[in-house]
């Protein structure tokens, strides 16, 4: 057993946030796991690495899930950073509302606003696509969905941009997120039952906590993880479908001739462009991973987007191929911490792939433009100069 | 050789990616509910419980070689 490999690469600059694929795949030829000093932190880089640290929660903990002490701090207790024994428990109330099962009854209603969304911009003939869709489109059902109304619908892109962007290491995006954050904390922290939509699954989770089924004063950290993770990864996700679809035309025409592929497709547009590229987890132990030793202790990196795109798991990983069907990827992370919110984002997915290959022959875009984030890699604007409806 | 699947039902949150890998050996009930149909496999089964077991995204089910 030997010591990592070290590459003078900074997984946080401007340049590799943006556009992260070359050093992915620097990094992965490298070794499963590299250490970058300049981090302070030990990246997993390879499919089988990822999904084994993934799966084994003894060893590498979620303690440290984010990557700076006063996040890591503030999220203690939480179901995202906490381990089996606790960690189930509180998953179980996480999810509860949004197991499939539970989301059965909402798939005809997302189905129907993603039809009415996509029918509205298709008569426009040119949109831009990131506000008027894939912001909007989950904006919209989460809203609905925990019970949102009034000024917190109207805060929840920031708060949710900034509840994600301090989950990075102390640089400058994480410094000006901290205070919007805090907001969102602070509501969160004071939510009252009566401040959600009767009906909803923020109004539920009350419920529970009046039933006694969880603690006293957890309902608002659950509210809280709802509005954390369900916003940003799936604005990410909507506006890389319209991206992806607009740079390959031959892969929206296979799916309008196959309306089968539309859950495949969503699949390889999560595993092409992940919306999450590095998650955090420490070690418990002197680990060996790939061959090489990593001490107790250390700071872990998920690579998510590195393993999504490892040859030694897809064939040609750099082509989007809708064909594909990757339901393996990792974008979802996979085992006990698996993205409690998939079901829904799922939902959510597939209503669009579906309502732009129902509606859609072909559409042109403007190159996207993306900015520096610490932890998601979404589109800040897209322009679509023109749509050949079907 | 065979082998028998096994599912950790508390982690089961009914995502059905396994029904649609191996729709001869489970099923989601009318509940949701994942209910497996063929505890007991080999041959061609013994590949689709495999291909199951690697798409479950919370890592509740399992293959134990018989």
């Amino acid at each position: 057993m030997s010591t990592p490999l070290e590459s003078d690469i900074d997984i946080w600059s401007d340049e590799i946030v943006v556009d992260p694929y070359p050093a992915y795949a620097e990094l992965r030829e490298q070794a499963g796991v590299v250490h970058l000093p300049k981090n302070d932190l030990y990246v997993l880089t390879r499919y089988d690495v990822i999904r084994d640290a993934l799966g084994d929660p003894a060893t590498f903990s979620s303690t440290t899930l984010g990557f700076n002490p006063m996040v890591n701090e503030a999220l203690q207790g939480t179901s995202l950073a906490s381990d089996p024994p606790m960690h189930t428990q509180l998953r179980a109330t996480l999810s509860e509302n949004l197991t499939p099962r539970a989301l059965r009854g909402l798939k005809v209603v997302i189905d129907e606003k993603a039809e009415k969304l996509v029918a509205e911009l298709v008569a426009a003939g040119s949109f831009e696509a990131i506000d008027s869709l894939a912001r909007a489109f989950p904006l919209e059902i989460v809203a609905d969905l925990i019970g949102f109304s009034g000024h917190v619908k109207d805060n929840m892109l920031r708060w949710g941009q900034a509840a994600m962007q301090v989950l990075g290491p102390m640089n400058q995006r994480t410094q000006e997120s901290f205070p919007i954050a805090g907001e969102l904390y602070g509501w969160c922290s004071s939510v009252k039952a009566e401040d959600l939509t009767p009906g909803s699954i923020g109004r539920g989770i009350f419920d529970a906590e009046a039933r006694g089924d969880i603690p006293e004063g957890t309902a608002g950290h659950i509210i809280h993880q709802y509005l954390g993770a369900g916003v940003d990864t799936t604005i990410a996700s909507i506006g890389n479908i319209v991206a992806l679809f607009g740079r390959h035309p031959e892969q929206l025409e296979i799916v309008c001739e196959n309306p089968d592929l539309v859950p495949a497709a969503f699949a390889e547009v999560l595993r092409y462009w992940v919306p999450i590229h590095i998650w955090g987890r420490t070690t418990t132990r002197e680990v060996e991973i790939d061959g090489y030793t990593v001490p107790k202790g250390a700071q872990i990196g998920l690579l998510i987007g590195a393993g999504n795109r490892d040859p030694r798991h897809y064939e040609n990983p750099d082509t989007f191929d809708v064909r594909r069907n990757p339901t393996d990827h990792l974008s979802f992370g996979y085992g006990p911490h698996g993205c409690a919110g998939q079901g829904l984002a799922r939902l959510e997915g597939h209503a669009i792939v579906s309502a732009l290959a129902r509606q859609v022959q072909s559409i042109t875009i403007s190159e996207p433009v993306r900015v520096p984030s610490n932890m998601t890699r979404s589109i800040e604007s897209l322009r679509v100069l023109e749509v050949v409806a079907a | 050789m065979s082998g028998r699947i096994e599912l950790d039902r508390p982690r089961c949150e009914g995502h059905g990616l396994c029904e649609e890998a191996a729709p001869r050996l489970m099923h989601l009930d009318d509940d949701g509910d994942l209910v497996i149909d063929v505890e007991e496999v080999d041959g061609a089964d013994l590949e689709a419980a495999k291909a199951a077991v690697r798409v479950c995204p919370v890592a509740a089910l399992r293959l134990v070689s018989a």
